[in-house]
């Protein structure tokens, strides 16, 4: 399953990437507030450290040092896990998204990826809709009616957009013929990238990304004027640290994914740069996902649902099916 | 050779481990007064099975089970538990004893029964393990499966599903008409 690369060197490589990761995390939180403002035209953060930069440690040092307090209903067991299970789950995807080709480092292989699993795609998935389990169940054990209707509306929201996001990916697999995402990407890097005939697929994907990291214009789980906070209503310094770096972590791995799916993964056009490739296109992604921020107003709760189930589920069904008669025929 | 068995130690931990965490978590779904706590135990359930399936080379069917049962249909079950809101009572609680008792006979009886029928069936295989290919359990095998050897199964089962989707749908349009068509004060 490894290919003959030794056991210690995914746990080193494995524990390389989750701190590279959580520091991606952190600069995108300040890249998203930096953006936000000079979209705005203001400035963003410019105090802590030069452009702002340390903002982030900033942060971190200030959640950490506050008090974590609870509601006293809360249920504190389950209160207490759920935001573990919202970042393990958001931080495990990472794990199957190919970042390179692999390396001879001194005599040991190195694959650019930390598993090679033949199911990638569908583990992605699968981690994804563990992870719904925090929002719900922490917004349940908060016991408080916001967070209750926050925890509602993420869940309905997420398992309606599960399904477009699962149906736009089904025409690259279809053409990789893989569910192994390092297959698909070699596959892209030998033909052509995914984005061109799947530009429908990647399309659904994108607003589908929107809605499942619940971002403007989808946020309605987190709905300010409705609804407070959603289902983190009730959580205060690192434990909601903990719900917003799942989300941002979440929003990094699926810009990954969409990458690895419609844009080649490490392949660049011209010059082999590798991983850098990759790092490019993610960044230019996720800045993507933030302008949408700045321009789009948030949906009413019914356009989001018939916009998911009326408009991006129909063209997802009918690009997997017209990719599946067209691969066919190709054939 | 060190590293291998090393590996082998480890492929057992993990399995005893799933295996308690199964039944465990089995016990507790009938055993908490809540039926979130429930759920949630059914969850567990359900991902210490997937973890068996993937020590069985079933990376497939374990995603699967992941993604399906304790991704999409748990949390049905998690939505409509939260919505209508916590009962507190225990479900065994004030029930008569005889339901407890037929409960431990049937089960006593499902496990003799299950016991015996492996050891007539089984009882030769059990001993020696059995070679797999290394395409067992990937996607394409399945696929493959699905369209050659259970294409009826497969074909009649996507006709149900299709149906019971149909029918949720009319079933939940027309219970959002009905407050329409009372006629307002």
């Amino acid at each position: 399953m490894n290919n003959g690369e030794p056991w210690w060197i995914s746990l080193i490589k494995a524990a390389i990437i989750v701190n590279l990761v959580m520091l991606a995390f952190a600069y995108t939180t300040w890249l998203e507030r930096k953006l936000l403002g000079r979209l705005q035209l203001r400035y963003g953060p410019n105090r802590a450290g030069p452009f702002g930069l340390l903002q982030p440690i900033a942060d971190l040092i200030k959640l950490i040092r506050k008090e974590s307090f609870f509601p006293v209903a809360a249920r504190d067991s389950v209160y207490i896990v759920a935001p573990v299970i919202a970042l393990f789950t958001a931080l495990a995807a990472f794990a199957v998204i190919p970042f390179g080709a692999g390396w001879q480092i001194w005599h040991y292989h190195v694959n650019g990826e930390i598993a090679n699993v033949s199911i990638g795609l569908i583990l992605i998935f699968a981690l994804g809709s563990v992870g719904v389990y925090g929002a719900i169940v922490g917004g349940w054990a908060s016991e408080s009616k916001f967070s209750l209707l926050g925890s509602m509306r993420t869940c309905a929201q997420l398992v309606s957009y599960e399904v477009s996001l699962a149906l736009s990916v089904l025409g690259v697999v279809l053409m990789g013929q893989s569910l192994n995402l390092v297959d698909i990407v070699n596959k892209q890097g030998a033909t052509i990238w995914f984005f061109i005939p799947q530009l429908a697929g990647l399309l659904v994907f994108f607003f589908a990304v929107i809605a499942e990291t619940s971002r403007p214009p989808f946020d309605l789980p987190e709905a300010d004027t409705e609804l407070v906070a959603g289902y983190h209503t009730e959580y205060g310094g690192m434990r909601w640290g903990l719900f917003q770096t799942a989300e941002y972590i979440n929003m990094i791995t699926l810009s990954a994914l969409a990458v690895t799916l419609f844009f080649a993964g490490w392949h660049g056009p011209w010059a082999p740069l590798g991983p850098l490739w990759f790092l490019l296109k993610v960044f230019v992604l996720v800045s993507i996902l933030i302008w949408v921020r700045a321009s789009v107003p948030r949906l009413r709760y019914d356009q989001l649902m018939s916009f998911g189930w009326k408009v991006l589920l129909p063209i997802a069904t009918l690009n997997a099916v017209i990719t599946a008669l067209l691969v066919v025929w190709v054939d | 050779m060190l590293i291998a068995s090393a590996g082998n130690v480890l492929v057992w931990i993990v399995w005893i481990v799933a295996a308690f965490a199964c039944l465990g978590s089995g016990i507790a779904v009938v055993s908490f007064s809540n039926p979130f706590y429930s759920a949630l135990a059914l969850i567990g359930n359900l991902g210490s099975l997937a973890v068996l399936y993937l020590l069985l080379n079933a990376e497939f069917v374990a995603a699967a089970q992941v993604l399906v049962y304790a991704g999409a249909v748990m949390v049905m079950f998690l939505f409509v538990i939260a919505y209508i809101g916590p009962r507190t009572e225990s479900p065994w609680m004030g029930g008569p004893s005889w339901q407890a008792a037929g409960a431990v006979l049937a089960a006593g009886a499902l496990l003799v029964e299950i016991v015996v029928v492996i050891g007539l069936k089984a009882s030769g295989h059990l001993a020696h393990s059995e070679h797999v290919d290394r395409t067992f359990g990937t996607p394409a095998y399945i696929g493959r499966l699905f369209l050659t050897d259970h294409l009826l199964a497969f074909e009649i089962t996507s006709i149900v599903l299709l149906v019971a989707a149909i029918g949720g749908v009319i079933l939940g349009a027309h219970s959002r008409r009905s407050p329409e068509e009372v006629p307002s004060l």
